[in-house]
């Protein structure tokens, strides 16, 4: 398969506009011509997210083009990508992990762990989003059901915090804190609150969360 | 005998039944239909649009008309979306006429010879701006509660303190929404009146509460030995034009103990509102919507960017000035301007980014400003009373100026600090900011601070 750069400048202007039809089309296309599914989604789905990524930290782009992008890059996957993998012999992930997000409880807002749920998405990894006000027994119990790979916790509000600190202790009472790498972010933190709070690390903004999950899942 | 509430209860009730009565709908569709289609149909249909690159104020009487009138359109097809009961409260354009045209032009809070009056202000008006300071909900420790308060209550330009909030209570951790939110509302408004008599300052309204961002806190302490009616108490909505029931329930305490009541809605530059001519629309819409539904005596726009948390990025100042001006010419809303600069104490930055906000907005039609919420409010103890002393200065020597004067001022100052954005620097701390004895700047920060009074004075002719 050649011919990749042209594919991907098409590819992210179709999911940049929604244009499902288009992105759809080209996927199809690439796929009829030869390539795997990991193959487009390495050469052509995970840059053209990054490109939109990159684009939304600089604010070239703003929110809601990228949720448009990430809502039409779900409706290639589940209408060529996942079709496909699930045929192919080798069955591999294109996922780099599994993230649970959730603004702790006491907290409504959100605006903030969405952005870093999109941006986990366009970055390649699923996300399991449980919302705002979210009690600590329900994201460990949330966190063994779905079986993730990371914890993610934000807060805009101080007296929050120690709900985030609940939920390391709930993993630690059930001897499973090592199974699960936890990441905070929100106004109300900083590096050294994750430390207090137990956690294994902290995002100061959307593209650090990324950067921040790959690193520990080891995928830097 | 109880007492009379400021607003009549039937008007409460009928606002209260928008949130049980209103269309159902998905937050997604809030969030994409009503905020971000909504909002690009509303530019487009009034035109809102000026330079991208431009970032000084916009001087424009008939853009800030359209841009009233987008704003109070989205105030009336979309409403409030309530969090609780996932339905859009909504109100008619009679009903949003009345809010506009009946809110009080005038607000006194505060007792006795600190009692402080803040009135609407027109653009370009040469009168007074009231200015409030503190450490606006950033944390600090509970034996430097004291210290802090007082450092600024002793500012004579300070009309009002605003509180910091305490990061333990009593040594332990405070939690939202439980017993402990209550505790840590009760040892803050007993620190801040030790402070507020340390000052000699007893009557000084005091922003509250801080330390229990839940509506507990307010519950609690507005009360019998607390906070007082005269006080200014904090209530808001949320991103983008949501409203809880916990924020209700405050306004209604607030209607029914006649608390003074100051209200904000905090939009996000970059996200579903988009940039800089989408955010102005919901910023007329927010503040309509906040008396709507609040009753606050005054309101406040304090958007954020949506990465870096300030609101002195360049693209954001236009916005924030046209919308100002929309208010300000068309409702009587009494309006403020909100600084949340990138930069903390001891970075000469801090001042620049202070000033060009101060500048923008003061010709813009407001009544009084908030400062400081230094460093975005993001790092514990990262704020002082000197950036606060310097935004009450700028304030007042920009209460005579027009918007062309302050146009080029506005920009030259952008010009100071916008390549450093991204690269924020904290700061220092208050405790290594100012001398903990005497209360005062350290040598290194008073210097900074008296170079840049210099430079007002050299470069725009500006005696602060």
């Amino acid at each position: 398969m050649s011919n990749w750069e042209s594919k991907q400048t098409e590819f992210t202007e179709s999911i940049l506009a929604g244009n499902e039809q288009a992105a759809v089309a080209l996927a199809r296309t690439s796929l009829e011509e030869g390539a795997t599914p990991v193959e487009f989604f390495e050469n052509c789905i995970s840059p053209s997210l990054q490109d939109i990524g990159k684009r939304f930290e600089t604010l070239d782009i703003f929110l809601p083009e990228m949720v448009t992008a990430a809502d039409t890059v779900e409706k290639v996957n589940e209408d060529v990508i996942n079709p496909a993998v699930a045929e192919s012999q080798a069955g591999e992930s294109m996922s780099l992990g599994k993230v649970l997000l959730a603004t702790v409880q006491g907290d409504l807002h959100d605006i903030g762990k969405n952005m870093v749920g999109l941006m986990l998405k366009v970055n390649g990894f699923e996300v399991v989003d449980l919302g705002t006000n979210v009690p600590p027994a329900d994201i460990v119990a949330r966190a063994e059901q779905e079986q993730v790979d990371i914890i993610g916790m934000s807060a805009l509000l101080t007296t929050c915090l120690p709900y985030m600190k609940d939920v390391c202790d709930f993993l630690e009472g059930k001897n499973i804190r090592d199974k699960y790498p936890v990441i905070i972010g929100g106004a109300a933190t900083h590096p050294e609150i994750a430390e207090e709070m137990g956690a294994n690390t902290h995002g100061g903004s959307a593209a650090e969360g990324v950067e921040k999950c790959k690193m520990l899942l080891g995928k830097l | 005998m109880v007492n009379a509430p400021k607003v009549d209860p039937e008007l409460v009730a009928s606002v209260l039944d928008k949130t049980e009565t209103g269309p159902v709908i998905d937050e997604k569709d809030w969030d994409r239909g009503y905020i971000n289609q909504t909002i690009r149909d509303l530019v487009e249909k009034y035109d809102i649009t000026w330079d991208k690159n431009f970032y000084g104020v916009l001087a424009d009487d008939a853009l800030a008309d359209r841009v009233f009138a987008a704003g109070f359109e989205l105030a009336e097809r979309s409403g409030l979306y309530c969090v609780d009961t996932n339905r859009r409260m909504v109100w008619t354009a009679d009903e949003l006429n009345q809010v506009i045209n009946n809110a009080p032009t005038v607000v006194t809070a505060g007792e006795g010879k600190d009692q402080v009056t803040f009135k609407k202000r027109a653009v370009e008006e040469n009168s007074r701006v009231g200015v409030i300071g503190g450490p606006y909900g950033i944390p600090f420790p509970e034996d430097l509660f004291v210290p802090v308060v007082t450092s600024y209550a002793n500012e004579p330009l300070l009309d009002i303190v605003d509180l910091p909030s305490l990061q333990t209570t009593y040594g332990y951790s405070i939690r939202a929404e439980s017993p402990w939110d209550q505790l840590a509302v009760w040892q803050e408004a007993g620190l801040t009146f030790e402070a507020l008599e340390r000052a000699g300052r007893p009557g000084m309204p005091i922003g509250c509460a801080n330390s229990a961002a839940s509506h507990l806190g307010e519950l609690t302490t507005t009360s019998y030995g607390g906070f007082r009616q005269l006080d200014w108490h904090h209530n808001s909505i949320m991103s983008e034009l949501k409203v809880s029931y916990a924020d209700l329930i405050r306004a209604v305490h607030y209607v029914h103990t006649g608390s003074v009541s100051h209200n904000f809605y905090n939009t996000i530059f970059g996200g579903y509102v988009g940039g800089g001519d989408g955010m102005a629309v919901p910023i007329v819409a927010g503040m309509i919507l906040l008396r709507a539904s609040l009753w606050g005596e005054s309101v406040n726009p304090g958007p954020s960017h949506a990465h870096l948390s300030c609101n002195t990025f360049p693209a954001m100042i236009p916005s924030q000035t046209v919308a100002l001006q929309a208010l300000a010419r068309n409702t009587n809303l009494i309006t403020s301007g909100f600084l949340r600069p990138v930069s903390g104490p001891c970075v000469k930055e801090l001042f620049y980014e202070i000033a060009a906000l101060v500048i923008a907005q003061v010709p813009s039609g407001i009544s009084f400003t908030k400062a400081v919420h230094t460093a975005t409010g993001r790092f514990p103890m990262h704020c002082t009373p000197l950036e606060a002393r310097f935004a009450a200065q700028v304030t007042h020597a920009a209460e005579g100026l027009t918007r062309s004067e302050a146009d080029p001022i506005v920009r030259k100052l952008v010009d100071k600090y916008k390549d450093n954005l991204n690269t924020a620097n904290a700061g220092k701390p208050f405790t290594e900011a100012y001398d903990l004895d005497s209360l005062s700047p350290t040598n290194e920060w008073q210097g900074m601070y008296e170079e840049v009074c210099q430079e007002f004075e050299l470069d725009f002719g500006l005696m602060l």
